[in-house]
């Protein structure tokens, strides 16, 4: 059954949950939003910060000032062959003055190392083609697990020194590619400590996070400038940004989980506010939908009391609102109903009253027919046979037979009163209904009808086909199927072979029952008179009987909720049909 | 109202009645002894008169005069003088509360007097013979 007093409370949990989803996704979407914009910022700002560091290096000019040095220029355009120690000398100046562990070379063109301070050794190389009026950054180099990087400047040579070949050379310092931890801790107070930073250029040639070789972030980073996000480990979102006037490129990078955490902080905060609200909410609901709709069920139940009978129901009207009226209204109409529920009752007492009185009047009359009418009956019957028997020699034939007209008549109405008061005594007494095996009564009823009709000319068959059970009051049903199976077998008398047959028919769900004859049948025109009392289509010399047989039929098979009726023509056979409503009950 | 050695009573206000069962007994011998009641106030001053002698059988009729034969039958069978005494309701009526009745109140026996006369004769002969021949009352 469907309940408003269920569904209202579970249409606002509904409406309720998808609410708190809706807004908690929502706010699940825009704190994330907030939180990755927030980590963009921070990962820009400290990558400007990464370029400054590395693009204010010093080394460019001081490297720059080193190629302009006089006696690194004479060194040089001497091809290293004059003024060694005044060389070696600016260079151990500049070499002190930075406390670097950085090397420095000055080399030819050719790249052969003339000159060299510091403790590391990478090679004869030259790292970048020099510039000649400032140094250059080189590419990033790499060296067992350390990065270095390289700058280096030209010193031309003049055209006096003229030797054909170029003279002067090359400047350039190698270093081991480090933070200080200045630097460092400076840093990481400005990241908050989880973010990595990453060095190394656009090619993706070594990358490193200042302590070891890592390898290069994706494409992706290195190239848009934008924020991206990869996996490394876990995911992660990046922003690189190139260092202008050098090959390098910064990154820093921080784990998505930790953008996202504020995010998850968001929905672990607002799930339980929700479920709470949620909660409220639905309680609240069912509880106004139970103030709302238990009027609404006394009412109800009222009513379904009252269908079944017991008018005596009202329901507390104390409310001044719609519900009240409905109360009230219910009231009144239980009022009215039980008022004219009260007077027909009255109305079927005195019926009823009414009914008794003439019932009773209707037994003392069958009880005075069945005494009263049967004494001088059986007085006149008595004395005329006296008159016979004792009186016989003093009659003559003529007084003899009109005694015995007395006689035969007396008899007949003797029986005609029997079953007038059989017929009466039907609508009087009460069915005890239960179900009826058909086939088996009509069996038992048709082996008395032919053993009654055992001395008639000609056989007699009784035929009885599968017969449907039926609902009824056995006694009289037999009455039925006796009355009828006899009204058949004498109707037959006279035939060399009589059959008699008992069927059934199925018709719109209902049963019909039928007797059918070979007998004489009747008269078409006169099938109405066939059920009255004391209607007989026959003469009494051509076939016995009252004429009640067949009335008793018709009152049985009416106060069983039935119908009957007769088909037939004359000395075509008759056919008696019978239904019996409670045989569907 | 004495009679010695009544073997039948017979409770019956119809003349015709009573002539026609009386007949019917006399043709077996057994109408000797027969005392005849015409209402139900007689049969049961029959009774109260204590030197009256015992019938062996009481024919009574339910229709009477006076005192029905119901409340005959309720008085004879209530008294511990009496209620030994076998009775006969013969009667016209074939009501089913009569019978009930008559047999709720401890008759011996219904018989519905039959309109056919040889059928009604051969009834209380019947009857006559069984109650005053077979049966065997208590001495």
């Amino acid at each position: 059954m469907r309940s408003i007093q269920r569904t209202f409370p579970l249409f606002v949990t509904a409406l309720l949950v998808a609410v708190a989803i809706v807004q908690l996704s929502v706010g699940y979407g825009e704190v994330r939003q907030a939180s990755r914009s927030v980590a963009d910022t921070r990962l820009r700002f400290v990558d400007s910060v990464l370029v400054e560091l590395f693009q204010s290096s010093p080394q460019r000019a001081r490297i720059t000032g080193l190629a302009k040095d006089s006696a690194v220029v004479a060194f040089l355009r001497s091809g290293g062959q004059r003024g060694r120690e005044q060389a070696l000398a600016a260079l151990r100046r500049i070499t002190l003055d930075t406390s670097s562990n950085a090397r420095l070379e000055l080399r030819d063109f050719s790249g052969r190392l003339l000159l060299s301070t510091g403790r590391f050794d990478l090679g004869d190389s030259v790292l970048v083609s020099p510039g000649t009026d400032s140094a250059r950054f080189s590419p990033l180099m790499r060296h067992d697990t350390l990065l270095f990087s390289g700058v280096a400047a030209a010193v031309l040579g003049t055209e006096a020194s003229g030797s054909g070949g170029q003279s002067g050379g090359i400047v350039q310092q190698v270093g081991r590619l480090q933070l200080n931890d200045r630097t460092r801790r400076f840093l990481t107070g400005l990241s908050g400590g989880d973010m990595a930073f990453l060095f190394g250029n656009a090619a993706g040639d070594p990358w490193t996070d200042f302590a070891s070789i890592v390898s290069a972030p994706p494409a992706s980073v290195r190239n848009s400038h934008t924020p991206s996000r990869y996996e490394r480990g876990e995911t992660k979102r990046a922003i690189a940004m190139a260092v202008p006037g050098t090959p390098w490129m910064v990154a820093t990078e921080v784990p998505s989980r930790l953008i996202v955490a504020p995010a998850q902080a968001y929905l672990l905060n607002m799930a339980p506010l929700a479920a709470l609200i949620v909660i409220l909410g639905t309680l609240a609901a069912w509880w106004g939908s139970r103030r709302l709709t238990a009027p609404l069920v006394g009412v109800t139940k009222a009513a379904e009391a009252m269908a079944t009978g017991d008018l005596t129901q009202r329901v507390p009207a104390g409310r001044d609102d719609e519900l009240g009226k409905l109360a009230n209204s219910f009231n009144t109409m239980a009022e009215q109903v039980s008022r004219s529920h009260h007077h027909l009752e009255a109305q079927v007492a005195q019926r009823t009253k009414a009914l008794e009185g003439t019932n009773a009047e209707l037994e003392s009359f069958s009880y005075s027919v069945s005494h009263d009418l049967r004494a001088p009956l059986r007085a006149i019957h008595g004395f005329s046979r006296i008159l016979l028997e004792d009186h016989n020699a003093k009659l003559d034939p003529e007084a003899q037979r009109l005694l015995g007209v007395i006689d035969q008549n007396t008899r007949r109405m003797g029986q005609l009163i029997d079953d007038l008061l059989a017929f009466s005594r039907l609508g009087r007494t009460d069915l005890s209904t239960g179900p009826v095996d058909m086939k088996e009564l009509t069996r038992l009823v048709a082996d008395e009808v032919q053993r009654g009709e055992a001395g008639r000319d000609g056989s007699l068959e009784i035929r009885i086909d599968p017969l449907p059970p039926a609902r009824g009051d056995r006694g009289l049903l037999r009455q039925v199927i006796s009355n009828l199976l006899l009204n058949a077998a004498k109707f037959t008398r006279g035939r060399p072979s009589a059959t008699i047959e008992v069927g059934s028919q199925a018709d719109g769900g209902q049963t019909v029952y039928y007797v059918k004859d070979n007998g004489a049948g009747f008269d078409a025109r006169y099938a109405d008179k066939l059920f009255g009392v004391f209607q007989r289509l026959h003469s009494t010399e051509q076939f016995d009987g009252t004429g009640v047989g067949l009335a008793i039929v018709k009152r049985i098979v009416q106060r069983h909720g039935g119908r009957v009726w007769a088909e037939g023509a004359v000395n075509q056979g008759a056919t008696f049909y019978f239904t019996l409503a409670g045989e569907e009950r | 109202m004495q009679s010695k050695g009544v073997e039948i009573l017979l409770v019956e206000d119809n003349a015709n009645d009573a002539e026609l069962t009386l007949r019917a007994l006399k043709q077996r011998n057994l109408a000797n002894q027969v005392f005849v009641c015409r209402d139900g106030a007689e049969a049961l001053d029959f009774f109260s008169d204590g030197a009256s002698p015992v019938p062996k059988v009481v024919l009574l009729d339910l229709k009477l005069p006076k005192v029905d034969g119901l409340e005959v039958l309720r008085r004879l069978k209530n008294d511990a003088r009496t209620k030994a005494i076998p009775v006969v309701v013969l009667t016209s009526s074939r009501e089913e509360p009569d019978i009930e009745r008559a047999y709720a109140l401890g008759a011996n026996s219904y018989i519905v007097k039959p309109v056919d006369f040889e059928a009604f004769a051969r009834a209380v002969s019947d009857v006559g013979l069984y109650w005053l021949l077979l049966n065997h009352p208590p001495q």
